[in-house]
């Protein structure tokens, strides 16, 4: 069997808050269910093996962003052809911007995003910090972490992730969290995402399975941990 | 006139404090400040004949302004200290206050002050420091401080507008380092730095933050990388590179977890840390030059008190419970944890390990950091692991996904010392690594329980 591959983007520069956790939590799901898996780490200025499965990209400091936006560039046709023939991914804070329009940016001015994503943000005075929880109609309650002063608003047709409980989720106005197109997620969620929010990584699994060509089904995992860890952190103020 | 009330006011609230057996610092210093705007200011005026020293950074704050201490009681240099808690503007201005009589006087030769990241600007710019020591810059608890980057362009700025300020540096940090590179004032800054390390190293350090060019984001070459971002590297030619250290550790040899061995500047003497970890070595080499820098005390002085010290409170503290030897390791973010993780728990395969991990507003509320933290290295232990805090499940999520197994959730902190209690023998030693309040509150419980336990056989 052909191992299932993952593309980690920029673990050097847009991995804060945890990231590496959602990473843990892709492998660790399929090695717990015997499905070989393996992680490949692209830095600036490297490619994308033609032959990937999911596509993983984290948030990071504004400073760091400039150079990762413009080295997205060069990778944007590779990653929004990925996703138009169904490519699950998934994107977090930072790589969520960056895979938008575009990212108007207090010190850097406007940063050119790839647009895969009909969203655009912007900076703005307000940080949005603090526990979020979500509910989406394909994966029930999400939980996380959000800590953002950007606002990201939909231009034209978008479908959210969820609807936000507790929290900011994409701006401060319009009770609306992440986005959804095809298979590729962008979201403010960290905490870390995944591993608190089991069924959106079997998802991502699950199409990253098909996209491989493969036909293997899910086998049921225990989640008691990770729903007793979801529910407790859902009641944090 | 409104100084002498503001001083008095909080010495009021000091007072207060005292006698109801509440420990908040901040309050005095709250009051102190709502009567006089610049109290602060006032109240270093003319005092500290013999100058400021700031200390801060991410992680070592506390241990190496302890250090500092350490080292002027035994050359003999009087001096105020802040307490750790207390290092916010508010509790300066405490600290202060408790310490001076009603006209601002304060007879001390030196202020020695741990100050927040984020309180930096503020307070240097009150009471302007002869010296500013920087321990490290690591991601920490960014919901309160916001991202690195910003912390660091807020130090590059105070230190501009402080241009006779010694500044002391970490060279093994390259945002650190660079925090000295082409200043405007057209200072030298005085490096520190270790030389070389030959213990352990994690497989699994996710915590390299700063391993960029911070003025041109070209990657550094790293020589050695002994943990995080920190160790040896270089840059592009001409640019900015690691300085070399004027105050240097070599020779550093780990033995166990119980010391550490180093040698500074090729001295014939070497100084042995009773605590272990590479963090304890940049800690007291960031301490020995900061006294060298700003006082120019004696090697022997120095030697003998670091010789001599032990860890801050809640770090790497022993305490007994019910014969059990409980050490104490507090634990606040990715590094500080990789620390503890590197220095203490590789070679442990079947101790008790208790973690504890709150999310208070002191402890940060987010707790993502856990996941980029060393787990991983962890996984040939075999011993009890017990989880708790408020965010113990989240705990157990973590080292499930590290692979880690035996783990039990007791997020009842009431029932957490029966829990280690059982799983642990008489005469054994169990590790505890808790997050700022649950080190308060558990630390209170153990010593509490322990002071019961030997009422009752007195």
């Amino acid at each position: 069997m052909k191992a299932i591959k993952i593309a980690h983007l920029y673990p050097e520069r847009m991995s804060i808050y945890g990231d590496n956790g959602n990473v843990l939590a892709i492998s660790q799901r399929m090695n717990w269910r015997s499905i070989k898996n393996e992680i490949v780490k692209v830095e600036v200025g490297q490619k994308i093996p033609k032959d990937i499965d999911l596509i993983f990209i984290g948030g990071g400091q504004d400073k760091g962003q400039v150079v990762v936006a413009n080295d997205l560039l060069s990778k944007s046709s590779q990653i929004r052809e990925f996703v138009e023939e169904g490519g699950p991914l998934l994107s977090v804070c930072g790589g969520y911007q960056l895979l938008g329009e575009y990212f108007i940016s207090n010190d850097y001015g406007q940063i050119q995003g790839i647009g895969l994503f009909n969203v655009i943000s912007k900076a703005t005075d307000i940080r949005m910090i603090g526990n979020i929880v979500v509910k989406s109609e394909k994966f029930g309650q999400l939980v996380g972490f959000e800590n953002h002063s950007g606002a990201t608003e939909f231009i034209g047709r978008a479908q959210p992730l969820g609807v936000v409980k507790k929290g900011f989720g994409n701006n401060p106005t319009d009770k609306l969290e992440g986005v959804i197109y095809k298979n590729a997620i962008g979201t403010y969620l960290h905490g870390s995402f995944l591993p608190k929010n089991p069924k959106v990584t079997d998802w991502l699994l699950r199409q990253a399975i098909k996209y491989n060509g493969q036909n293997i089904k899910l086998k049921e995992l225990n989640d008691e941990l990770e729903n007793s860890a979801r529910k407790f952190a859902a009641k944090r103020p | 006139m409104r100084s002498l009330l503001a001083i008095l006011a909080a010495k009021a609230a000091l007072k207060a404090n005292r006698l109801s057996g509440s420990g908040g610092s901040s309050f005095p210093g709250l009051i102190a400040k709502k009567i006089d705007s610049n109290i602060l200011e006032k109240m270093v005026l003319n005092n500290f004949p013999r100058g400021i020293i700031v200390v801060t950074g991410t992680n070592g704050k506390t241990t190496t302004t302890k250090l500092i201490a350490n080292i002027l009681e035994e050359a003999g240099i009087t001096y105020v200290h802040n307490r750790t808690g207390s290092n916010m503007e508010r509790g300066l201005i405490s600290t202060l206050a408790e310490n001076s009589d009603i006209s601002a006087k304060i007879s001390a030769d030196v202020g020695l002050f741990e100050v927040d990241e984020a309180y930096m600007p503020k307070v240097c710019r009150a009471i302007k420091p002869g010296t500013i020591v920087v321990t490290n810059l690591f991601r920490d608890q960014l919901d309160r401080y916001g991202e690195l980057d910003k912390i660091a362009r807020s130090f590059r700025g105070l230190f501009e507008e402080l241009p006779t300020t010694k500044l002391v540096l970490n060279a093994d940090d390259p945002l650190v380092a660079s925090l000295g590179y082409n200043l405007e004032s057209e200072r030298k800054a005085t490096y520190f730095g270790v030389g070389d390390f030959n213990g352990p190293k994690l497989k699994h350090d996710y915590t390299a933050d700063s391993i960029f060019n911070p003025f041109t984001q070209e990657k550094l070459h790293y020589m050695d990388r002994y943990f995080g971002h920190i160790g040896r590297y270089r840059g592009k030619r001409g640019g900015f590179t690691r300085p070399k250290p004027d105050f240097v550790a070599e020779n550093v040899k780990q033995k166990g977890i119980e010391s550490i061995r180093f040698v500074v500047n090729n001295s014939t003497k070497a100084i042995k840390l009773e605590m272990p970890g590479l963090f304890n070595v940049y800690n007291s080499i960031s301490a020995y030059a900061a006294v060298k820098i700003s006082l120019d005390l004696s090697e022997k002085d120095i030697i003998f008190a670091l010789n001599e010290s032990s860890a801050a409170f809640g770090r790497s503290e022993s305490l007994n419970y019910l014969n059990r030897d409980i050490l104490l390791l507090l634990i606040k973010n990715p590094t500080g944890l990789n620390q503890v993780i590197q220095s203490y728990l590789l070679k442990e395969k079947d101790r008790l390990l208790v973690f504890v991990i709150n999310d208070n507003y002191a402890d940060g509320r987010d707790i993502s950091w856990l996941w980029d933290a060393a787990f991983e290295d962890l996984s040939d232990y075999k011993g009890k692991i017990i989880v708790g805090g408020s965010r113990a499940y989240d705990m157990a999520l973590r080292l499930k996904y590290a692979g880690l197994k035996g783990i039990s959730i007791e997020p009842d902190e009431s029932k957490l010392l029966e829990k280690i209690e059982k799983n642990s023998s008489k005469r054994s030693k169990v590790f505890m690594l808790p997050t700022y309040t649950a080190m308060l509150s558990m630390r209170s419980k153990i010593v509490a329980a322990d002071e019961k336990a030997k009422e009752y056989w007195q």
